[in-house]
């Protein structure tokens, strides 16, 4: 056993819409492992069953061999998952540099890892001061990125960081994320198919809720037939 | 420059709109009328701003519209005002308070075992309000016939002066009775809120920590309750200045603890259902103004006499003189401006600075700014947003009720006080923009100066240049200004003045 997180079959309501009907995953330790599907099929739901948002009603969610579903949030991020939210929701009132704080669990959590971040994101410590709302798209993208960095996380939920950002942005991300992935684990939730293939080794696909296929990337990039079914044009 | 223009041309044509007005206004007046009009505007907008902030805080951090705010604010006058004038209502109340709040903390951590025994039987939730109104019970019982109104009575001298005329105090025995009863009335309530899931167990405090302090809580309440004697000869002995202190301490802190009370047991089971927390505020709103009626009775105090900082009968030059003289009022420009209002502005803008360094300086203010934005994310951090929104909770509360005592020498004290500082804070709230801080302290500044000029208007009438007689207006349109003054607001910036349109 070496799966950094397990989900078995969980089913998550929101309110009284039944919107996960049974998804399940594994994150080996150590991968990026994406997680695939159309718009609404869940996979947002998905990260936020794992993050205690959207507790599921039945299921397991195990991360490194404890069961973690029903947990409050904040103690499920304690154990070392950090999240990377849709839409570049960080704090626009706040400054880079508050954006970074705010996300330490330790006393000095940034002086230590600021090196490591910086190298990685060159262009946050020349904005360090400015409020975060003044950045652009990208420059969000990757504050939100390096919010996650901050504590010693071991498993990373990015949602959608391509979502919005120009092709030259994408790349960047995907540079970022490659390094990242040196030392995290990843779970990737991702539309942009091309990126996707390029990044992960594992993929899972939901559809309506459920979990349908998952295998080894290079296995769906020839599938085309698996690809039309589930992801529509790619 | 151009950007500054771009982004804030309501405000600025608005700011400039007011300016005008203002100075036609002002330009017919004598210097001295105006600027002391001014002063008691910002003292007004002072008060209001100590009931605006937190409103502002809690709305924006929690999305909880708190409509029993302004009652905190009453109850925080008469925790003051008892304080000030009759201690002995906390020596004979204060250990039941203790007492019920150490059967709670032991049966809060102890009655775990209970849920886990529970869990495995159908309806927890009927256990749940099963062991509440038990608890309810045993603390009606408790209380049954409890002379707190005669305990309460005080008078006030022809001259202002405040005599305690309470006679009726309960035999020891039977106060060590109540309290003991209380305590055990706390058991059951502590238990129905022990975590009732196995994970949160694990956030539990360590048992010896509980016991002590359900220890040094019980020996605080039986230590008032022995010396309750001697503690209120003590008090009474005070010099009228640090017994106001005093009061100014123990009111907020009631407000405080009142707050987190609230957001505890009330507010914290309804996240996500807005609605539910409304009406269980505005239940708050009744169910507090009946309780504060039923222990300090419907008529009301006129204000209270100030401190003697603020009662030597002269005139300072300025305030610096001031200092030395403990004058009773103030030269402003030839006109005497009563000190006690100008000690309101000053701990007005103690306040907002204090608050302000607070949300921009430290790490929990840090939290509560970006937990006005999105706490979720804040959730996900790793930080425990409950505890901070019970923190901000007990802080807004803690402000109101210390408005309440700091209006009470300006205002006097009566039970439905309350309800218009509710409605002018939310006024000022809505025009500042839920949510912001400075939204809050800007909002109550121009409600406060209209109203002071806008009383002015209907008071003396204004005299402009371009008319014969002099303008006067009517009672109902002072009264309506500040709702005017919101329309036009949110007719220009319909999220208000420092609002973010998300």
């Amino acid at each position: 056993m070496n799966n950094l997180l397990v989900i078995e079959n969980i089913h998550t309501y929101i309110e009284q819409f039944h919107i996960l009907e049974g998804v399940s995953l594994k994150v080996p330790q150590g991968s990026i492992v994406v997680l695939l599907g159309r718009n609404g099929a869940g996979k947002t739901t998905t990260l936020k069953s794992i993050l205690g948002l959207r507790p599921p009603r039945q299921g397991k969610v195990i991360f490194e061999d404890r069961e973690i579903q029903g947990m409050q949030p904040h103690l499920i991020a304690q154990l070392g998952i950090g999240y990377v939210p849709e839409h570049r929701a960080i704090f626009r009132n706040l400054t880079v540099e508050e954006n970074l704080k705010i996300a330490e669990r330790q006393k000095h959590d940034l002086d230590k890892r600021s090196d490591f971040i910086f190298n990685v994101f060159p262009d946050l410590k020349r904005l360090i001061k400015l409020p975060a709302g003044n950045l652009s798209g990208g420059q969000q993208q990757m504050l939100a990125i390096a919010r996650a960095l901050v504590p010693e996380n071991s498993l990373l939920l990015i949602d959608e960081p391509s979502e919005g950002l120009a092709p030259v942005l994408i790349e960047e991300v995907m540079d970022a994320v490659r390094q990242l992935s040196a030392r995290t684990t990843i779970l990737l939730v991702e539309q942009n198919f091309s990126m996707a293939s390029q990044l992960a080794e594992r993929y899972f696909i939901i559809e309506s809720g459920r979990s349908v296929k998952n295998g080894l990337m290079p296995d769906l990039i020839d599938d085309q037939e698996t690809i039309n079914a589930y992801l529509g044009a790619a | 420059m151009k950007k500054l223009w771009q982004n804030n041309r309501s405000l600025i044509i608005a700011l400039i709109i007011f300016l005008g007005a203002f100075a036609a206004i002002t330009q017919s007046m004598e210097a001295k009328v105006w600027a002391s009009i001014l002063l008691s505007g910002i003292t007004l907008a002072s008060l209001y701003f100590l009931v605006a902030s937190g409103l502002s805080l809690i709305f924006g951090l929690m999305d909880v519209l708190n409509f029993a705010h302004g009652s905190i604010f009453v109850l925080g006058a008469y925790v003051g005002l008892s304080t000030y004038a009759n201690p002995r209502l906390l020596f004979n109340t204060l250990p039941f308070f203790l007492s019920l709040g150490a059967g709670i903390t032991l049966a809060r951590s102890f009655g775990v075992p209970f849920w886990r025994w529970k869990r495995t039987q159908n309806k927890p939730q009927w256990f749940f309000w099963g062991l509440i109104a038990v608890s309810l019970v045993l603390i009606t019982f408790s209380l049954r016939d409890f002379p707190i109104r005669a305990i309460n009575a005080f008078g006030v001298t022809a001259v202002g002066g405040i005599v305690s005329t309470a006679e009726a105090q309960e035999p020891m025995g039977t106060m060590l009775f109540r309290t003991a009863l209380l305590f055990i009335s706390g058991l059951p309530f502590g238990t129905a809120l022990a975590p009732r899931e196995v994970h949160q167990e694990g956030s539990r405090k360590s048992p010896v920590r509980v016991l002590l302090i359900t220890l040094i809580l019980l020996i605080l309440g039986l230590a008032i309750l022995l010396l309750r004697d001697p503690g209120e000869e003590f008090m009474l002995g005070l010099s009228v200045d640090l017994r106001f202190v005093l009061a100014l301490v123990l009111g907020s802190l009631a407000g405080a603890l009142l707050g987190a009370a609230v957001e505890i047991v009330l507010i914290r089971p309804f996240y996500g259902n807005p609605v539910t927390q409304l009406v269980l505020t505005l239940g708050l709103l009744i169910a507090l103004t009946d309780v504060i009626e039923g222990v300090w009775g419907e008529e009301g105090h006129p204000p209270m006499t100030p401190p003697s900082l603020f009662t030597e009968p002269c005139r300072s030059e300025s305030l610096f003189s001031w200092f030395g003289e403990k004058c009773r009022s103030i030269d402003v420009l030839g006109r005497a401006f009563p000190s006690y209002r100008v000690f309101i502005i000053f701990l007005g803008i103690l306040v907002f600075s204090a608050v302000g360094v607070l949300l921009r300086r430290s790490r929990i203010g840090m939290i509560i700014r970006a937990g006005v934005q999105d706490s979720e994310m804040v959730q996900v951090l790793g930080i425990n947003v409950r505890r901070v929104f019970t923190l901000v909770f007990a802080l807004g509360s803690g402000l109101a009720a210390l408005g309440g005592v700091i209006a009470a020498p300006f205002l006097g004290v009566y039970p439905a006080m309350g309800g218009i500082f509710q409605l002018q804070a939310f006024i000022a709230v809505v025009i500042g923009g839920m949510g912001s801080y400075p939204g809050a302290a800007v909002g109550t500044l121009i409600l406060g100066i209209a109203r002071a000029f806008g009383d002015h208007f209907v008071a003396s009438g204004i005299e402009l240049p371009f008319l014969e007689t002099t303008l006067r207006g009517s009672p109902a349109l002072a009264k309506a200004s500040t709702v005017l003054i919101m329309a036009i607001v949110l007719l220009v910036k319909p999220a208000g003045i420092f609002g973010k349109k998300e």
